[in-house]
């Protein structure tokens, strides 16, 4: 669950590279639209005899509110626990007798459930998606059942994770308004509070078609598929416009800070900035950015804080587009005994000289071509593409842009990576979570 | 579906040094995915260096007698690569993934490492101390704790039983001259193979690593054997971290090698048990008592023996309880095997998913190098399907009674010792292990 990456599609040709064969041919997409709003869209692609099916509800934690946190991320399980046609414990039992696999995931901004499948069960799984989108089954003893079942995943994810502690203290800093303020997986109280008539007011908000998007890629024919959800959907009522997300966070007017006390054996630095939204064409020079800083071996931040200081065992940064201004985020590993203090000013020295000096050509050069492959191995499978299209349409409003990326990237020279440096990564405008070992006697 | 599986045209050719090369040719994504594979890995670790192995494969790369490590970096990252290095017990490996226009450029740099590495003493010193400091990390991780306490108890004193990370005493024995002394006498061309994967053609490929590798000749030695696993005596190892507030569960009992004839009958069996969402653990663990998040059997084969385990969590409270549940359901499965039905499901699912397990360059170029590795033929992929098909509900019930954690098995929870090993003797002699010696 959560951390969506930002990249797209290849688009067919590329000015700078010679044409290969068509990775993703956007002009072979489908695109439909039912009278229920639900959007369908069809790529046929015929080199691996699969399919993957994605289905994307608009909504995530971010549509949530105080005291239902964690409400989209439960709901996510109550999916799989039963509908009209097909009853509890049936959903993955006929589709895995037809060869394939189903699992889902839910972010600040979406729930996406996927079925990757052996081309032959498509009717099948447009079967189980629709019925469940049409009568989910909501009964007081799965629900009590999903509940402890994700209880222990949050026990699994923040409470017994270092990493999780952390994110989970910096997102309350960044955002003091915002729903991205929360957790995904909502504060534990909450996942005990949320009762089966908040199951239902949600199910018929977000799950409606009109709130959804069906992405189908693979070794389909897109006319028989497109008729096929027409079949098994087009009965389902549209639902209500969901209520708008608060967008009221204030600007911040200087750093803010937390301290995270757990018995760990070495302390590690986490810090946070807010970005742009994914819309914004900043994002993908912070994309540039993050590789310069910290992807690779010879990235700024890993030669420095890992190989020449040794104050860290490791470095990365997660920039992550989201619907709304999202976060930019650094985190440091640090070695034992190492003072915190220390490895942040070396951490913000090489923000600033960034800041001040910007990157050179050849790091941008470097970046790209990073990013150009990360672009490339996303679409090497029907599930990477069918993914990208429903994260494009779901972040930036167009499935389209998923071709875009590189375009996006192409762009960006030396000058933008240091201008959203200076915008972006601001000194009093950042928040910053430090682990203290406490070592038990 | 068609039962069989079509795998691409694949070229295999012995160099005069010994190196074996493959190649796959595809179509579609103008990526090339190559390994290079180093037969032997951390079961080759002298006793008392653990971790030796693990550490050549990562200081490999900085400094050969062309570049400087940073060079290096540099000449992958720029053509937008990136080199991973990874260890197991039975070898060591590199691998990357990258435009095929660059294909050229990357076997150059694994050329160097593997024939001309020069082990600056400054940066061996400087990755030792970084594996020191990141076992820090992975103690701070329950789940790698009770990986590391499961291989611990279920090797007992096999070299399978060591983590490839070493630990913090053995890594701080290490010195620079075991790191050449390890490359020296076993990074040879005729215990190492090169797998290309991609949109290439064959003979240009092996053309190029021809002459690339041409300049790597060695003393031609086998390597040392290893020897036979053994079962675990049944115990109950409790890794003490008293605030964490859900225990981390594996039960393990000894399994079989790769090239097993049972492999497939215990692939079946261990789905049934405990693969996909609709496994009898599952099914018991998760979605009737909501003890877990999740749960997983598998058998994990290697070159001279395996393991059977079940991986889970559940809240402190619950410890014994999924212990006891996972066992009563694994006692069930072997007095009555798979239903028709729940047999029919997995064969459907561990075949109609196949083929994604092939779908990338880099999936297929890790298939291939496993075939090699384990001196299995390409059937093994293309009746993969047949093979799947033809395991009986008997043979299911047989390799269960055979391999799952009926009587020798080793029960290893990482949670707080105060709450949970007394709860736990009934499963066996309890031993409690303060987390810190893990590492």
């Amino acid at each position: 669950m959560d951390g969506a990456s930002g990249h797209g599609y290849v688009p067919r040709r590329m000015a700078s590279q010679p044409e290969s064969p068509a990775l993703l041919d956007l002009a072979q997409v489908r695109a439909h639209t039912l009278s229920n709003g639900l959007r369908v869209r069809v790529l046929p692609e015929r080199s691996t005899p699969t399919v993957s099916y994605y289905t994307f509800f608009q909504v995530g934690s971010r549509n949530e509110r105080l005291g239902l946190t964690g409400i989209s991320h439960l709901f996510e399980h109550m999916m799989f626990n039963g509908a009209a046609r097909y009853g509890p414990k049936e959903f993955d039992r006929v589709l895995e007798a037809r060869g394939g696999h189903s699992n889902a995931y839910t972010s600040n901004d979406v729930t996406a459930y996927y079925e990757d499948f052996a081309a032959e069960a498509l009717e099948t799984v447009v079967d189980l998606e629709s019925d469940r989108m049409r009568s989910l089954r909501l009964t007081e003893d799965s629900l009590e059942q999903e509940r402890e079942v994700v209880k222990e995943e949050r026990r699994l994810r923040t409470e017994n994770s270092i990493f999780g502690l952390m994110e989970e203290q910096l997102e309350s800093l960044v955002f003091l308004a915002h729903p991205y303020r929360w957790p995904v997986i909502g504060w534990m109280e909450d996942i005990q509070r949320i009762a089966r008539e908040d199951c239902e007011a949600f199910f018929r908000t977000y799950y409606a078609p009109s709130n959804a998007a069906v992405y189908v890629v693979g070794d389909v024919d897109p006319d028989a598929t497109l008729r096929l959800v027409e079949r098994y959907y087009a009965d389902i009522p549209a639902g209500p416009r969901p209520a708008p997300v608060p967008q009221g966070e204030p600007p911040q007017r200087g750093e803010r800070r937390a301290t995270v006390r757990y018995p760990a054996q070495a302390p590690a630095l986490l810090a946070g900035w807010r970005g742009p939204a994914a819309r914004s064409p900043d994002s993908a020079a912070l994309d540039v950015l993050q590789v310069c800083l910290a992807v690779g071996e010879s990235s700024r931040l890993r030669r420095r804080l890992v190989q020449e200081l040794e104050l860290a065992v490791s470095v990365s940064i997660s920039w992550g587009w989201r619907i709304d201004p999202g976060v930019f985020l650094a985190f440091a590993e640090l070695a034992p005994g190492v003072p915190v203090e220390k490895a942040e000013r070396e951490l913000w020295a090489e923000l600033a000289k960034v800041a001040a000096r910007g990157v050179t050509a050849a790091e941008v050069r470097r970046a790209k071509a990073l990013l150009r492959s990360s672009v490339l191995h996303e679409l090497a499978t029907h599930h990477g593409v069918a993914h990208a299209l429903g994260q494009a349409e779901a972040l930036l409003g167009d499935w389209r842009e998923a071709g875009r990326a590189l375009e996006h990237y192409a762009a960006v020279g030396p000058r933008d990576v240091k201008r959203v440096a200076v915008e972006y990564l601001d000194p009093t405008r950042r928040s910053v979570v430090v682990l203290d070992p406490e070592v038990r006697r | 579906m068609s039962p069989s599986i079509a795998l691409p045209p694949i070229h295999r050719e012995t160099l005069p040094g010994g190196l074996r090369v493959i190649v796959a040719e595809r179509k579609g994504i103008p990526l090339a995915a190559v390994r290079l594979v180093l037969r032997g890995g951390s079961s080759l670790d002298p006793s008392g260096r653990s971790g030796l192995s693990h550490l050549v494969a990562l200081a490999a790369r900085r400094g050969t007698g062309r570049h400087t490590g940073e060079e290096i970096d540099l000449a992958i990252e720029s053509i937008g690569a990136e080199l991973g290095t990874g260890v197991d017990e039975d070898a060591s490996y590199f691998g990357l993934s990258a435009p095929v226009e660059v294909l050229p450029r990357c076997l150059d740099v694994l050329a160097e490492m593997a024939g001309n590495p020069t082990f600056p003493a400054r940066e061996v010193d400087r990755l030792r101390r970084r594996e020191v400091a990141a076992l820090a990390h992975d103690l701070d991780e329950p789940g790698v704790v009770a990986d590391r306490a499961m291989l611990a108890a279920g090797y007992g004193s096999h070299p399978y039983a060591r983590s490839s990370e070493g630990t913090v005493r053995s890594l701080g024995a290490v010195r620079r001259a075991d790191v050449a002394g390890f490359h020296q006498r076993y990074y040879r061309p005729s215990a190492a193979f090169l797998v290309v994967v991609g949109a290439v053609r064959a003979d240009e490929v092996l053309a190029l690593v021809r002459r690339r590798f041409a300049g790597w000749r060695t003393a031609e030695r086998p390597l040392p054997p290893i020897p036979p696993t053994t079962a675990p005596r049944t115990a109950v190892v409790v890794v003490d971290k008293p605030d964490v507030t859900q225990s981390q569960v594996r039960i393990a009992s000894e399994g079989f090698a790769r090239r097993s004839p049972d492999y497939y009958p215990g692939m079946v069996a261990s789905a049934v048990l405990g693969g996909g969402f609709t496994s009898r653990l599952m099914e018991a663990i998760r979605v009737n008592r909501g003890l877990s998040y999740g749960v997983r059997s598998r058998f994990a084969t290697s070159a001279v023996g395996g393991l059977f385990f079940v991986s889970t969590f559940t809240k402190v409270e619950t410890t014994a309880e999924i212990v006891q549940v996972t066992l009563d359901e694994t006692a069930r499965f072997c007095a009555e095997g798979p239903s028709a039905e729940e047999l029919e499901r997995t064969q459907s699912y561990l075949c109609g998913l196949y083929p994604l397990s092939l779908e990338t360059h880099d999936q297929l170029a890790e298939k291939l190098a496993d075939l090699e590795l384990y001196g299995l033929d390409d059937s093994e992929v293309g009746e993969f399907r047949e093979r799947v098909r033809a395991v009986t509900p008997d043979q299911c019930r047989e390799v269960g009674r055979r391999y799952f954690p009926l009587e020798r098995r080793v029960v290893v929870a990482v949670g707080p010792a105060r709450a949970i090993a007394r709860s736990l003797e009934r499963f066996g002699p309890v031993k409690v292990v303060p987390a810190r010696k893990m590492v």
